[in-house]
């Protein structure tokens, strides 16, 4: 008896301390956004760049006089690429901080957590860089904003590049997972009712992973395909072309990812890159002045240039900032009604927020693979044309979001 | 067996419980009650784990396997059918797990030590391909969202996206299963289990069939994680391959060998410092299963009986100080 009750006061006192010594104040004085990113683990990397990009966006309009007459302050969330941590650390900065804004760009899975859970605390969740297409399709939310391409609308933008570009025998190979076949039909798919006189001469699946792909280039090079589309990412893009390159594939590769430069230096062997095709929402190489002040003031303050993820999260950022402007006040549902409708004009274009399904309809920039880079030492992605968003457009009623 | 002092030590842990976790919340912030009701969940869940391990001596590493089958039942379910109550939920969820550990221990049943851990390992491994692979079903990569159904009783109307209110919820309904457990653990059933990890041989050759009591107790262990995976998703209104991961698995062991196996509160103490722990240490560093990994080795190594142990010790050490004073003074 006496052993159960020491046990219980043990428990008791225990219970307490993690109930009080936790609880502190926090006075709401600054405007608080969670940046939810993969900051430690494999993909640690990706997060950290889209975290700079953030980072930067908040520096500038601090700078500028914060909003709202308030600074803005960034709050990084490691979310470890999984959703219940993404979720659990979110609760306490809501619950705790009473933090409103989040955003993030890795993991669809994390954006599907985030969205739920932004709705059920009336928060608001920014997208740069979660792609699936049913996180403003179906399981779309009035509390979750998309500022970046999603899976269907960046394979539509190849597909048309490929449609048109007189090539004639298309290969597609991909992960064997999910979004590897999902991709592979989507843009198979569309390429087919763009030019149906091009012929489809395989689909490929490999394992997430794979560190030899002398089999399927043997079968790229067999089947004549003169452009080679691949969802591929990480080391799996790295050794198809670097593999492919030494096995002396010829076909041309359109990938997503290929305007990166930590890749592209993984790959060292710029005879690989060059004439490939790439196609995504923000690029270095976008003309106009806005990219290029972007561009001079991010490389002032860092010594490095704001590519690929740092640049899409550094817009995105930036349109959330339009938004609380336009509100006029830190209250999410002004907010959210404050960026329905809204147009940014930024570094990569006209962007606007569509209200249906809060997808950003924004241009994508296509662009072939160079030698010369006024940016690197390396190949890089030349000078992007761009494809209005209204061409890549999928309708809402298509996209499946009721909105509630 | 449940004698009037065990019934009077059972009565007692139960008005204490109720008392701490209903004053708990009151004029703390919400998020310390979210916190709290996270404890309660992981609590059930170390608890069914210490039935396995510390009660029947079955190392087990699949343990996630039952708690991921309760977290998806639970989002399967209320996505599809509609108009489905909570407790009609939960009652699915729980009927499914606790068929799936019969599935399950069936085919270990006879099997014990290291055959078991590894079966245990293969058949979470095998869960967590199911989870991750059959992605029209369980979402694959991307989890299941759920929207909470509220709670209508006829007379109230419960909010259970409340997080106070889902924190009442939770304590009644998995408070009440760990308080019978604990009941369990005294009945002869649970005794049982206790002298089949003694001597196996004495038991069998009393006559009884040590294979029976083991899978009773191994569906019942399976039940209960399951109780807690469904409640998990209603609290996070979301699950995901974390849940039925082998990530989920270590977690379970960790907070049972932190809080010790050779008591019953032992996984509930394990619990409260494990998530107290974790929530702490990240918000100093992102590397905290790091300093988790080197709390786990000191407790192995310096506190092989766990929390409860060394409040055990500590306990006893005070009682041996207060009899020699007291019999000093009666010396005296």
């Amino acid at each position: 008896m006496k052993k159960s009750m020491l046990c219980g006061l043990g428990i008791s006192v225990f219970m307490v301390a993690v109930v009080f010594v936790s609880a502190s104040a926090q006075a709401a004085e600054t405007i608080k956004i969670g940046v939810c990113e993969p900051l430690s683990g494999t993909f640690k990397d990706i997060g950290e760049r889209y975290l700079e990009g953030v980072e930067y966006a908040v520096k500038v309009i601090n700078e500028q006089g914060g909003l709202l007459g308030r600074k803005v302050e960034v709050i990084p969330i490691d979310s470890e690429l999984k959703p219940d941590v993404a979720s659990r650390k979110a609760t306490k900065l809501i619950l705790k901080d009473n933090v409103r804004y989040f955003c993030g760009g890795t993991g669809s899975s994390v954006g599907g957590a985030m969205s739920v859970l932004a709705e059920k605390n009336n928060a608001l969740m920014l997208s740069y860089g979660m792609a699936a297409a049913s996180l403003t399709g179906e399981k779309c939310s009035r509390n979750f904003f998309r500022a970046c391409l999603n899976t269907d609308t960046q394979s539509y933008a190849l597909a048309m590049w490929v449609a048109n570009s007189g090539y004639k025998k298309v290969l597609g190979i991909a992960q064997d997972y999910s979004f590897g076949h999902e991709a592979v039909e989507a843009f198979m798919k569309k390429v087919k009712e763009l030019n149906p006189s091009i012929e489809i001469v395989g689909k490929l699946f490999h394992k997430a992973g794979e560190k030899d792909f002398a089999p399927y280039v043997s079968q790229i090079i067999s089947s004549g395909a003169e452009v080679v589309w691949t969802p591929n990412w990480g080391n799996d893009l790295t050794l198809l072309i670097k593999q492919g390159k030494n096995l002396g594939m010829k076909a041309k590769i359109a990938s997503y990812f290929l305007n990166d430069e930590y890749l592209i230096e993984s790959v060292a062997d710029d005879s690989a890159i060059i004439g490939n095709v790439t196609a995504e929402a923000y690029m270095l190489t976008i003309p106009g002045e806005e990219n290029r002040k972007f561009i001079e003031g991010f490389y002032k303050d860092k010594g490095y240039y704001p590519s690929w993820l740092r640049g899409k999260a550094y817009t995105a950022t930036m349109f959330w900032a339009e938004a609380l402007k336009k509100a006029g006040k830190d209250d999410t549902n002004a907010v959210i009604k404050a960026w329905e409708g809204l147009t940014y004009e930024g570094p990569a274009g006209t962007w606007y927020m569509r209200p249906c399904d809060h997808q950003a309809q924004i241009p994508v920039w296509v662009a072939i693979m160079v030698k010369d880079s006024e940016f690197y030492k390396h190949a890089f992605v030349g000078k992007p044309t761009m494809i209005p968003a209204k061409d890549i457009e999928i309708t809402c009623e298509e996209t499946g979001c009721k909105m509630k | 067996m449940i004698n009037q002092r065990s019934f009077a030590q059972f009565l007692g842990w139960g008005i204490f419980v109720l008392i701490v976790g209903v004053v708990l919340p009151l004029g703390v912030r919400q998020y310390q009650v979210a916190l709290l009701t996270e404890i309660i969940i992981f609590a059930l869940f170390a608890v069914s784990y210490n039935l396995l391990l510390g009660y029947a001596g079955l190392l087990s590493f699949g343990h996630a396997m039952f708690f991921g089958v309760g977290a998806y039942t639970v989002a399967i379910v209320l996505n599809h059918i509609s108009g489905l109550s909570f407790f009609g939920a939960v009652m699915i969820s729980v009927m499914v797990t606790t068929v799936a550990g019969f599935a399950v221990g069936s085919l270990l049943l006879r099997h014990k030590g290291v055959p078991f851990a590894l079966l245990t390992l293969a058949f979470n491994a095998l869960f967590y391909a199911i989870a991750t692979k059959w992605h029209s079903i369980t979402g694959g990569d991307d989890g299941l969202s759920i929207r909470l159904p509220d709670i209508n009783l006829g007379f109230a109307h419960l909010k259970t996206g409340d997080i106070t209110v889902f924190y009442y919820i939770t304590l009644l309904i998995i408070g009440s299963v760990i308080l019978f457990c604990w009941y369990f653990t005294r009945t002869a059933m649970g005794q049982t289990v206790l002298l089949v990890r003694e001597n196996e041989e004495r038991m069998k050759f009393v006559g009884y069939n040590t294979n029976v009591s083991r899978l009773i107790l191994f569906v019942f262990t399976g039940f209960l994680a399951g109780l807690a995976g469904s409640f998990y998703t209603l609290h996070y209104q979301f699950t995901s391959i974390s849940a039925i991961s082998i990530d989920m698995s270590t977690i379970v062991v960790l907070m049972v060998i932190i809080g010790g196996t050779g008591s019953f509160i032992g996984p509930i103490l394990g619990a409260c410092v494990y998530i107290y722990l974790q929530d702490f240490l990240s918000d100093i560093t992102d590397r905290w299963p790091f300093i988790m990994g080197l709390i786990f080795i000191f407790m192995i190594l310096y506190v092989p009986r766990g929390l409860s142990g060394l409040i055990d010790s500590f306990g006893e050490r005070l009682r041996g100080r207060w009899h020699l004073r007291s019999s000093v003074e009666m010396e005296e």
